[in-house]
């Protein structure tokens, strides 16, 4: 692990180092050489499987962080790759290409958190929010309850009690 | 087509006699994972109901509802939560939250009901198969809490910094400190209830996160109108009950009121609570003594428009606050800022006049619209054990009376506190300061009939006045005073084995086998102190109606059997200064109420 992580400072300037556990690390590297550090991570380092990508809304930053997990088979060690991008009009490179099945989560990502692919298969098909017409739910000030009042009943006969109120009542 | 591909799908006949992976049951033979988030557990003796599950939840889905065998009381609302399953995510957010640690969540994920209804129902209420699934989402402990466990330290003077001289102890929050504190409470509002006085407890707090002194302010004066001494000396009922000291430290809801009042200078009181300009209605109410009853009623009824005049036996208001508080508790200067802004309100005090003496009870019947009495407690009383009537024997709330006053009193190389509550403790702490300034060196004893976990005094009162190196011995009974040559030469005490009998009267018993003295050439006695309601004179006494104890009987708004006297505080209930405040408070009310429909 030491070595890759030689390695990989060496030629991106990856920084932020944290060993999670004896076989993860996590690093973080800059929006525009990420895809080519996951490039040559795969294609030089034996890091062949992709684990998952996914993102984190640090709103008060003004910053998405973007997190890839890619996995070393042979040696069983993963590293994750931090990356952020600005929130306002959320772009990143498209990393389909190094495996397909990152489209989905692209995907995925784009309609959570509203972070745009371009070139990305499908991107702005609906994942699973099918005529979702709110802004991106996983965005933090998307407001969740204000949009659940707004959006679903309550079921007949719900009533509930402020506790310091019933319990003014109940003990004057 | 290769010959392999022809064979490939016969080499599964080689798995035949395997152990099958497919599930027969899946019903049965498929649990949940270890911490699956499955239907909701609750353990409904740990609940206390304080709705913070309730307020988390993004989805709506809990209710508070009253359940049967669950009575409201002191710090449980007797509510319990009650899921609807059509709204739950399985978050789990309510079982981190929880603030006693009741709520769980089982693995247990499958149940099928014909009726939509039956998904809404009170976890552990309903007898559940998964009520006693061991498996599912628990909070992890430890380092998992949403609130601070800890309390911010209030910085205090040491001992040696504090036990020559007066000055007060505490020294207050800063601004970070306050809000850190404060970030603590979940604003459940199990407090409200027990303070006697209901105060906005969350709603001020949640005013010093937000940082806006101005609203908090307002909050307090709701329903404090003594939020500077109440944020010093009161006896913080809140504190026991609050729903954070269930798995961590209680809120220091004291210190938090203290903070607000400490940040607003009295010239901007008038503004922030508008009170400019207040129009008088016309009508008089007179009361009698500036305690925190009297202070309390009046500032209310001034809010009304009524004019009002204080009659005050002291030459300073304050009644207890002032005479019986020692300062390096409750320094004068802050309870004038209090005082004073009442006064700004239009309220007239009379001092050094006394009720029977300079002015009786009738003349103000007569003068006024209404009256109303809050003359505390201020009689000390006596053990009578042989020998109390030396000279050198004092009575506690005499000589911080005297102390108060600034007037010189005897103190001795070697004293004897009799007494276990707060004024014992106050006493022997101002005691011990004395002994300092006269003698470079505490030898002061008290000791009182109860044992050391039973003292009635507040546990920081004696720690703080062991740490001046006072000596606490409880447990003793005294027996009487051992007098030679016309000198006090000390205090013969047997154990205390009880202090009550089968039926709950005061009957003390002792160990004739165990006894001790305490050597002294000073004894003061602080076991309690009677009221003096010989002011009401025999005519309107025929009109009250007198409970046990000679206890005035009043009504719920503190109207007594004389309609145009209203009474309330010590001498009703007690005695602490918040249950004063509140009296006063309702009193005021009561008033309004009594002269509107007059």
């Amino acid at each position: 692990m030491e070595n890759i992580i030689k390695d990989i400072q060496n030629r991106f300037e990856v920084s932020d180092i944290v060993n999670q556990r004896d076989n993860i690390t996590f690093v973080t590297c800059e929006k525009e050489k990420t895809i080519a550090l996951i490039t040559h991570m795969k294609k030089n380092l034996g890091f062949k499987h992709f684990v998952l990508m996914t993102a984190v809304d640090w709103i008060e930053d003004g910053l998405f962080q973007l997190t890839y997990i890619l996995n070393n088979p042979k040696k069983k060690l993963d590293v994750a790759i931090r990356t952020f991008i600005s929130r306002e009009n959320a772009t990143m490179e498209t990393a389909h290409k190094l495996w397909k099945q990152v489209s989905t989560y692209q995907r995925e990502l784009k309609e959570m958190f509203g972070i745009d692919f371009p070139g990305s298969p499908r991107v702005n098909e609906s994942f699973i929010l099918e005529g979702w017409n709110d802004i991106p739910p996983y965005r933090r000030d998307f407001q969740t309850k204000e949009y659940a009042e707004k959006t679903y009943f309550p079921r007949p006969g719900r009533k509930t009690n402020d506790p310091s109120e019933y319990m003014k009542k109940n003990m004057s | 087509m290769a010959i392999k591909d022809i064979l490939t799908p016969f080499t599964a006949w080689k798995k035949v006699f395997n152990e099958p992976v497919t599930i027969k049951d899946p019903f049965n033979d498929r649990p949940g994972a270890e911490r699956y988030r499955g239907f909701h557990k609750n353990e409904l003796q740990t609940c206390i109901g304080c709705g913070s599950c309730e307020e988390i939840c993004e989805n709506e889905a809990i209710d508070l509802v009253a359940v049967k065998g669950y009575e409201t009381k002191n710090g449980d609302s007797g509510l319990r939560p009650m899921v609807d399953y059509g709204r739950c995510c399985w978050c789990a957010l309510c079982v981190d939250v929880c603030t006693t640690g009741s709520l769980t969540l089982s693995n247990e994920y499958t149940w099928v009901a014909e009726n939509p209804d039956e998904f809404r129902f009170v976890p552990g209420a309903e007898n559940k198969a998964w009520d006693k699934n061991e498996l599912g989402w628990k909070k992890p402990v430890p380092n998992y809490e949403f609130y601070g466990q800890k309390r911010v330290k209030m910085e205090e003077l040491s001992p040696e910094e504090r036990d020559h001289s007066f000055i007060e102890i505490i020294k207050g929050y800063s601004k970070e400190q306050a809000q850190l504190e404060a970030d603590r409470c979940v604003e459940c509002g199990i407090c409200i209830a027990t303070c006697p006085a209901n105060m906005g407890i969350p709603e001020y707090i949640k005013a010093i996160r937000e940082d806006d002194m101005e609203h908090g302010l307002k909050i307090l004066y709701e329903t404090n109108p003594l939020p500077e001494i109440c944020g010093r000396i009161c006896t913080h009922k809140c504190e026991t009950v609050c729903s954070v000291g269930h798995r961590g430290e209680p809120l220091s809801i004291r210190w938090l009121k203290r903070y607000i009042a400490d940040q607003v200078e009295s010239a901007e009181y008038k503004r922030i609570l508008g009170t400019d300009g207040i129009e008088n209605n016309g009508k008089t109410v007179a009361i009698i003594g500036s305690g925190p009853a009297g202070l309390s009623a009046a500032h209310y009824l001034s809010l009304m428009g009524y004019k009002v005049t204080i009659y005050e036996q002291y030459a300073k208001a304050g009644g207890m606050m002032r005479y019986g508080i020692p300062e390096y508790r409750l320094p004068y200067d802050q309870i004038d800022k209090d005082i004073n802004y009442i006064l700004s309100l239009g309220v007239n005090i009379k001092y050094n006049t006394k009720i029977g003496k300079d002015i009786s009870l009738a003349e103000l019947r007569d003068k006024y619209d209404a009256v109303f009495a809050g003359t505390g407690l201020h009689l000390g009383r006596s053990t009578r054990i042989p020998g109390t009537d030396h000279e050198h024997v004092y009575q506690a709330i005499d000589l911080l009376n005297k102390i108060t006053e600034g007037k010189e009193i005897h103190v001795a190389e070697k004293i004897v506190v009799i007494g276990g509550g707060n004024v014992a403790m106050d006493i022997t702490r101002s005691l011990a300061r004395l002994q300092n300034q006269k003698y470079g060196k505490v030898q002061i004893i008290a000791t009182a009939l109860e044992s050391e976990e039973n003292l009635p005094a507040d546990v920081e009162e004696v720690i703080e006045a062991r740490e001046e190196k006072a000596i606490i011995n409880p447990g003793w009974g005294p027996q009487y005073i051992e007098i030679e040559n016309g000198k006090i030469k000390g205090l013969h005490v047997n154990k205390c084995l009880s202090i009550f009998d089968e039926e709950g009267r005061f009957n003390p018993k002792f160990d004739e086998n165990n006894k001790n003295f305490f050597e002294a050439d000073m004894i003061v006695e602080s076991i309690g102190q009677g009221m003096d309601i010989a002011y009401i004179t025999e005519d309107i006494k025929s009109e009250l109606e007198f409970g046990p104890r000679g206890r005035i009987v009043v009504d719920e708004n503190f109207q007594s059997g004389a309609k145009w006297l209203f009474v309330g505080g010590d001498i009703i209930q007690g005695p602490d200064v918040i249950h004063g405040i509140a009296n006063g408070h309702k009193a005021a009310y009561g008033i309004d109420n009594f002269l509107k429909n007059k």
